[in-house]
């Protein structure tokens, strides 16, 4: 198929790109996990590059709230009650009609990230927690796809492109002696639930995650084009607000550690060992989320509280945490346990669920 | 003989900084990383909690690093802090 490459002038002048590049680019197909504050630009600008083929994908509705950072989206879609994979579609196709958009309303997990990713030449993370990375991780460790880590909270964000190790040392970018440590070299736990801030309980600044997924971008387009050289090697650490930049050396990772995933190609998160399960709960409007925590580990009540007390009302003892909460107009009470479990009433879809904890607790 | 320990500079993100009175940066004797961090752990228990899983293991959610080298990498809790050099508590960042 002949496609006119004329919209593509200015990157093409780009030495690194060229109408090679470019064609490249057109022939590529990308997996962007989670369409969110950073999925959205990600998506965006690589429907814009001229990225061929987008499969996007993310189980949530868009909010009112979500408009001040997630550029895909206006008010009409809130109010049409659009899914976002959807609505990013629909965007796309007056963006750039060039590009197939594959629209998925799904949450991503280990039974059916092999499915998504298989075919993709890049994997781009979107996502809001770290559970979902660690399957994506491994994904792209297990079938030898790149994979672009990306997380940004508050006004500090962060970055790392994964030329991940392969059974048989013969991707390309190994061939080019390029191979980088995956997402478990460098982080080999994901915090527990309710460490870290989320977006929903510390506020997020708009241009913190556009900065993080632009530079997403560019590392996916250098991966698609063949500029295995040029990606970066360090895990860029940034806090916009406080202008510190930091390039960490994560390199020797993979020599001197011993990774489960990329070492001994042992794919935990893809078989499921830490998988968390949700159960609608019969009768009562409500599901139950099972965490798994690391052997010993415990919720954090006093902080997770702290956090949740601008969001409604919340009780503590030992035991549990109780909080009530209005998200999106719908109200939530949300029940957590000391070993991780959840309970969330006010609905009955176990996605709506997942969003709500990893929204307000987080992981 | 007497010894006069060096100070290093701790960046604190700003997740962890409720637990250091909102400080950015602290200023922590120490001639190697062990040392800077239990001092931390002595002066901000609530810090020292989230740093360590037992005494004398870090949390593995947490990366430490001297120079923006992980110190895993390097001899890990035993590495030497010295005149110059900055230490960094990096979490891993999960939002988006």
């Amino acid at each position: 198929m002949t496609q006119n490459l004329e919209r593509y002038h200015r990157q093409m002048l780009l030495s690194g790109i060229g109408e090679e590049g470019q064609k490249k680019l057109l022939a590529s197909k990308v997996l962007v996990l989670g369409c969110g504050a950073l999925g959205t630009v990600i998506a965006n600008m690589l429907a814009r590059a001229g990225v061929g083929h987008l499969v996007i994908v993310d189980r949530d509705f868009i909010e009112i709230t979500n408009l001040q950072r997630q550029v895909l989206f206006d008010e009409s879609d809130v109010e049409n009650a659009i899914p976002k994979a959807e609505a990013a579609k629909m965007k796309i196709a007056k963006i750039n009609s060039q590009v197939t958009v594959d629209a998925i309303v799904d949450d991503v997990n280990h039974t059916n990230i092999e499915k998504l990713a298989q075919g993709c030449d890049v994997i781009v993370d979107g996502v809001d927690n770290f559970e979902t990375r660690f399957v994506a991780n491994d994904a792209a460790v297990k079938l030898g796809i790149p994979y672009i880590y990306g997380g940004a909270v508050g006004t500090v964000g962060m970055t790392y492109a994964i030329l991940p190790h392969t059974h048989n040392g013969e991707s390309p970018w190994e061939q080019a002696g390029v191979a980088t440590p995956c997402l478990r070299c460098i982080f080999e736990q994901a915090p527990p639930p309710g460490m870290n801030p989320t977006c929903d309980t510390a506020g997020v600044l708009g241009p913190a995650v556009s900065i993080i997924s632009n530079f997403q971008v560019t590392e996916t387009i250098k991966v698609l084009t063949g500029n295995f050289a040029a990606v970066r090697d360090k895990l860029l650490s940034i806090d916009i607000w406080e202008n510190d930049v930091r390039q960490l050396k994560v390199a020797r990772a993979y020599d001197v550690g011993e990774c489960q995933c990329c070492k001994k190609r042992n794919f935990e998160f893809i078989d499921g060992k830490f998988a968390s399960s949700t159960t609608t709960l019969c009768g009562r409007n409500a599901v139950q989320m099972t965490q798994k925590l690391s052997d010993g580990e415990k919720l954090n009540f006093d902080t997770i509280a702290k956090r949740l007390e601008s969001h409604g009302t919340v009780k503590a003892n030992k035991f549990m945490l109780q909080a009530h909460i209005t998200d999106n107009g719908e109200a939530y009470e949300l029940t957590l346990f000391t070993d991780g479990r959840a309970i969330v009433k006010g609905t009955k879809q176990p996605t709506v669920a997942k969003s709500i904890y990893a929204k307000y607790v987080g992981a | 003989m007497t010894t006069t320990s060096t100070i290093i500079p701790v960046a604190i993100p700003t997740a962890l900084r409720a637990q250091v009175d909102g400080q950015s940066q602290l200023e922590i004797p120490g001639d190697s990383v062990k040392a800077v961090l239990e001092s931390i752990n002595t002066q901000y228990p609530d810090l020292g909690k989230r740093l360590f899983k037992t005494e004398g293991e870090l949390n593995r959610f947490i990366n430490i690093y001297v120079n923006d080298e992980d110190i895993r990498f390097l001899d890990n809790l035993d590495t030497a802090a010295k005149a110059g050099d900055e230490l960094a508590i990096v979490p891993a960042i999960a939002g988006g």
